[in-house]
């Protein structure tokens, strides 16, 4: 075998050159890193880049964020994950959103994964709901709909993009339970997402559609539909100023979504801390405006501490209200 | 009218821009042709790439919808080479693909793939150019109670698969849409066979399902044949590298039906390139396998899905820049993408954006000539992956399913998974089933259940809304028919040829 | 032993429609606006299954051939490996195992341990570099390198 001699030095060079790559990987710090509890593409994807595209264009962040995704149990495996596997990581933060509390209250996360779990970092950006129909539907106001729906709840055909205890289920749950028409006694159709739902609307499958507002801008505009009511505290402004809000229109029913992270449980308080500021940051630069707008987001500014209470009262209520729409004991 | 046509060629045919096309071809070929990375990833690994570049949207945009129609063409060759496919749009692809491969043909299938995927990614894209408002407003019609009949359709063109043996097939597709309640009912939220298992949540993934089934079970067939030595695993050498014109020819009509079905399927929002394919082979199958040849490497058999598949990418862009409303996995986040440069695609964008929708039908056209210069001379290449020796082939099928399913979830369970449906996947070919009926029970099955329940929630559940409209009447009366016609003409043929052919 | 392999398969789907039928039976429903809810599907492919099952019973096919002895032991010590390197994937990172388990299935098919061991070494670095660098793709380093380099 004359070969012999030469075939150990190959595997000389190429032992040393893994070993060498393995350390050159691992001598760069680790890159900060948002984990979207998804697959890619879907809102939480969005949250996640609009931070990692936001920080590094204000440059507070010193290398560019990696994105990954972590889907399952709509975001439980991910809150599995930060809870067990990577509590303490510093430059790690989830993408969550007013599902994740939802989901949190309805113990769709697991019964022994509670609000407190992990520190909830901050928001971003917030989106309202949004009562939606046909330019040529029957109703002109949110009144009317609501009145032909006390009338009988049947005759009304709403649809939106999830299922019973979803967000936008809730939404629809909301405004029954304001004119005390049973939850139950609707006519509902969920859809796989927004986007089929939306086009059930277009095709006239569907009459009401419990959307999210800054995400039918583009249908607004072309005036294939018509916003019977913004789910928000008061009127919004810009292209939104002439939609009122169902408050105002007598009945009490608010459905904000904000987008916003939260980290794992043991991180530290200085590392918690310098991120609430770094975002506390962004959300004031121009450039992260911009951003924001275009990703069809109203600004919402809570961050560290303040968040975290926040977040805890809102699951602490959804606990009560699915209690109140029959959806838990 | 076509303004915005003219003005996007002008964009796309600038240096950059026909670069980035180029770019996105051949990583989208790539992307594709690593079982399980595919195009959504593909995008997803690029996308943040295109906005650090600080790449204007249209050339972004055109970047990534390189990737998305190159990786329809990548997603074919791991389906042929290997009996893994690529991606889901790749899965009829193995049918009559992988055996061309095991009789030497690879090199010829390879580019009969891209053949077929060039005519029907142009059919569709000339499709999208023409009609796009128009099919918009057709495709919403689509409501639950049609998409149910198109299912139904679905499910009585898959009985010409039935083939050698209809129990196992029938039973292999009853098997896929069981695996298909695993997860959140998406109508209740209630959870279905869990088990309390988070990860299962969410349903089985498709790529999780589609590795495990077709790559895990691979290995160890092919272990046993590597110890037995016998003929099954053995592959014919490589002979011939170019498709003929004859062959493209022989398949032409096959082509031209699978590209009108797979654009039509497309612009649906909520079906994609698996469905697509899926109708277009089984329907090709009902049309011209009259020896049976179908399953055996026939050529047709894999041009059809081809087709499809490229046709299906293309017209999922119409709901996509006509009404906001992703059709496919991989135009949502093509939407996503144009959302960061602060686009909002929709009934508008046509008259407010005509540089970026122009631009990107531009390089859907150019991109699409670009794949087919790029894959023919490739198929040569490609073909020689069979001449890799077993010992190092098969640990790169095993590396790519880990990575493909890793990289989708970051997560161990979903690698488990994988193993775990890998075993089922084995037991089921040692059982003399074909995987593909589990596959489209899988596929089918979710979206059947789906929209029945979601039409018997519009109507209250009165069972008449599944025939009121006559696009769900068509569909019942063209499931009928496809199901009939073939046991009478077989009773009429044998009645008055009883000598047989 | 012909005619078994159908005959124990038709068994074992009866058992998994059984188990179906009993699993989607005993599901929680607080309530559905369809008439159907999630139920209703389940049961009947339990039910199409069982059926299906029955005259699989009756009627079986051919049974193929089993694999036994030495290629049942290859088998499952190849799944063995498989879920080795699922287990260890994150922990000992991609290229350890990657390496390692890329060099005992070489071996499985038949490559020479020294083959064997430059293939697998080979594929693990290159499949490294090319996801890495090429396509951008992050794998898992290992957790044991950290403290061996000193990094924070």
């Amino acid at each position: 075998m004359p070969n012999s001699r030469i075939i150990p030095r190959w595997l000389v060079a190429v032992v040393t050159g893994g070993a060498l790559l393995a350390g050159a990987v691992q001598a760069q710090a680790k890159p900060p890193e948002c984990i979207a509890p998804a697959k890619p593409g879907g809102g939480y994807d969005l949250t996640c880049r609009l931070a990692a595209n936001g920080l590094q264009e204000a440059k507070l962040i010193d290398e560019p964020m990696m994105v990954s995704y972590m889907p399952g149990g709509i975001g439980a495996v991910a809150y599995n994950h930060l809870t067990g596997v990577r509590d303490d990581d510093p430059n790690l933060i989830v993408a969550a959103s007013t599902g994740a509390a939802l989901n949190l209250a309805l113990g769709k996360f697991g019964q022994q994964h509670k609000v407190d779990d992990v520190r909830w970092l901050g928001a971003l950006g917030v989106d309202y709901g949004a009562v939606v129909v046909r330019k040529d539907a029957p109703w002109n106001n949110l009144d009317e709909l609501m009145k032909a729906m006390k009338k009988d709840p049947s005759s009304v055909v709403i649809g939106a993009g999830g299922t019973i205890g979803s967000q936008d289920w809730m939404k629809a749950a909301l405004m029954a339970k304001a004119d005390d028409v049973d939850p139950r006694k609707l006519r509902y159709v969920s859809f796989e997402g927004g986007g089929e739902a939306l086009a059930a609307l277009l095709g006239e499958h569907i009459q009401v559609f419990t959307g999210d507002l800054a995400e039918l801008k583009p249908q607004l505009d072309s005036g294939e539909i018509r916003i019977l009511a913004a789910l928000s505290e008061e009127r919004m402004g810009g292209p939104y100023a002439d939609i009122p809000t169902a408050k105002e229109q007598g009945y009490d029913v608010e459905w904000p979504i904000w987008r916003g992270y939260y980290m794992g449980p043991n991180v530290s308080d200085e590392a918690y801390q310098q991120w609430a500021d770094r975002l506390r940051e962004l959300n004031d630069t121009d450039s992260f405006k911009k951003l924001r707008e275009g990703r069809g987001l109203f600004p919402m500014s809570k961050f560290g501490d303040d968040f975290h209470q926040y977040v805890k009262k809102q699951v602490a209520d959804f606990e009560q209200l699915a209690k109140e729409v029959g959806l838990t004991q | 009218m076509f303004d915005f046509l003219i003005q996007g060629f002008g964009v796309a045919l600038t240096p950059l821009n026909l670069g980035l096309a180029f770019l996105g071809a051949l990583l989208g070929t790539l992307f594709g042709a690593l079982p399980g990375i595919g195009p959504i990833n593909g995008i997803a690994i690029l996308m943040p790439l295109a906005y650090t570049l600080g790449l204007p949207a249209e050339s972004a945009l055109i970047l990534l919808a390189g990737i998305y129609t190159g990786s329809e063409y990548g997603g074919r060759m791991s389906s042929i080479l290997l009996n893994v496919p690529g991606d889901a749009g790749a899965v009829m692809t193995t049918l009559d693909g992988h055996p061309l491969a095991k009789k030497g043909l690879a090199g010829p299938a390879l580019g009969l793939s891209a053949v077929s995927s060039f005519i029907g990614a142009t059919v569709a894209i000339v499709g999208l150019t023409l009609f796009a408002p128009l099919l918009a407003v057709v495709a919403v019609k689509f409501g639950p109670a049609e998409f149910f009949a198109l299912m139904i359709f679905a499910f009585a063109s898959m009985s010409a698969m039935m083939g050698k043996d209809p129990l196992k097939t029938l039973i292999g597709a009853v098997l896929g849409v069981l695996i298909s309640t695993v997860g959140v009912d998406s109508g209740t939220g209630v959870l279905r066979f869990t088990f309390d298992m988070p990860e299962l949540y969410d349903g089985i993934d498709f790529v999780v399902m589609i590795i495990g089934l077709f790559a895990v079970s691979e290995i160890l067939l092919m272990l046993e044949h590597a110890f037995r030595h016998d003929q099954d695993g053995e592959m014919a050498p490589v002979g011939r590298v170019m498709v003929k014109l004859s062959e493209v020819m022989f398949c032409k009509w096959a082509i031209l039906r699978s590209s009108v079905i797979g654009f039509v399927i497309g612009v649906l929002p909520g079906t994609g390139a698996s469905v697509a394919s899926a109708v277009a082979y089984t329907t090709e199958k009902r049309i011209s396998d009259r020896d049976n040849t179908f399953g055996t490497g026939d050529m047709r058999g894999l041009a059809a899905p081809e087709a499809a598949n490229n046709a299906s990418a293309a017209g999922s862009f119409v709901p996509m820049l006509t009404l906001g409303i992703p059709g496919s996995g991989t135009t949502a986040i093509l939407l996503g993408a144009l959302m960061l440069y602060n686009i909002n695609p929709g009934p508008m964008m046509f008259r407010e954006q005509p540089v970026v929708v122009g631009g990107l039908i531009a390089s859907l056209y150019i991109g699409n000539v670009m794949l087919l210069l790029l894959n023919l001379p490739l198929a040569g290449v490609f073909a020689r992956v069979l001449q890799v020796p077993r010992w190092i082939l098969v640990p790169s099928v095993a590396i790519l399913a880990f990575v493909g399913v890793y990289q989708l979830h970051s997560d161990l369970m979903a690698i488990y998974l994988m193993l775990v449906i890998g075993v089922f996947g084995y037991l089921l070919r040692k059982f003399g089933f074909s995987l593909a009926p589990v596959v489209l029970g899988f596929v089918l099955g979710g979206l059947m259940e789906e929209n029945l329940r979601r039409a018997l929630s519009i109507s209250g559940g009165d069972v008449a809304i599944l025939f009121q409209s006559g696009l769900s009447i068509g569909l019942w009366i063209a499931a009928a028919l496809v199901v009939l016609v073939p046991m009478f003409a077989g009773k009429l043929k044998a009645k008055f040829l009883p000598a047989g052919k | 032993m012909k005619l078994a392999a159908d005959r124990v398969l038709s068994l074992l789907l009866l058992g998994l429609a059984a188990f179906v039928a009993v699993q989607a039976w005993q599901l929680q429903v607080p309530f559905s606006y369809d008439p159907l809810g999630p139920k209703a599907v389940p049961l009947m492919l339990a039910g199409l299954l069982a059926i299906l099952a029955v005259v699989l019973f009756v009627r079986p096919g051919a049974s193929g051939e089993w694999p036994t002895g030495a290629l049942l032991l290859r088998l499952v010590f190849t799944m063995a490996v498989l879920g080795f390197y699922a287990a260890l994937f994150i922990n000992l990172g991609f290229l350890v195992t990657t390496a390692l388990v890329s060099i005992v299935i070489a071996w499985l098919f038949g490559a020479t341990p020294l083959k064997a061991v430059v293939g697998g070494l080979l594929l693990a670095l290159g499949s490294y570099l090319l996801f890495t660098y090429g396509l951008g793709i992050s794998l898992p380093t290992g957790s044991w390198i950290e403290p061996l380099l000193g990094s924070d």
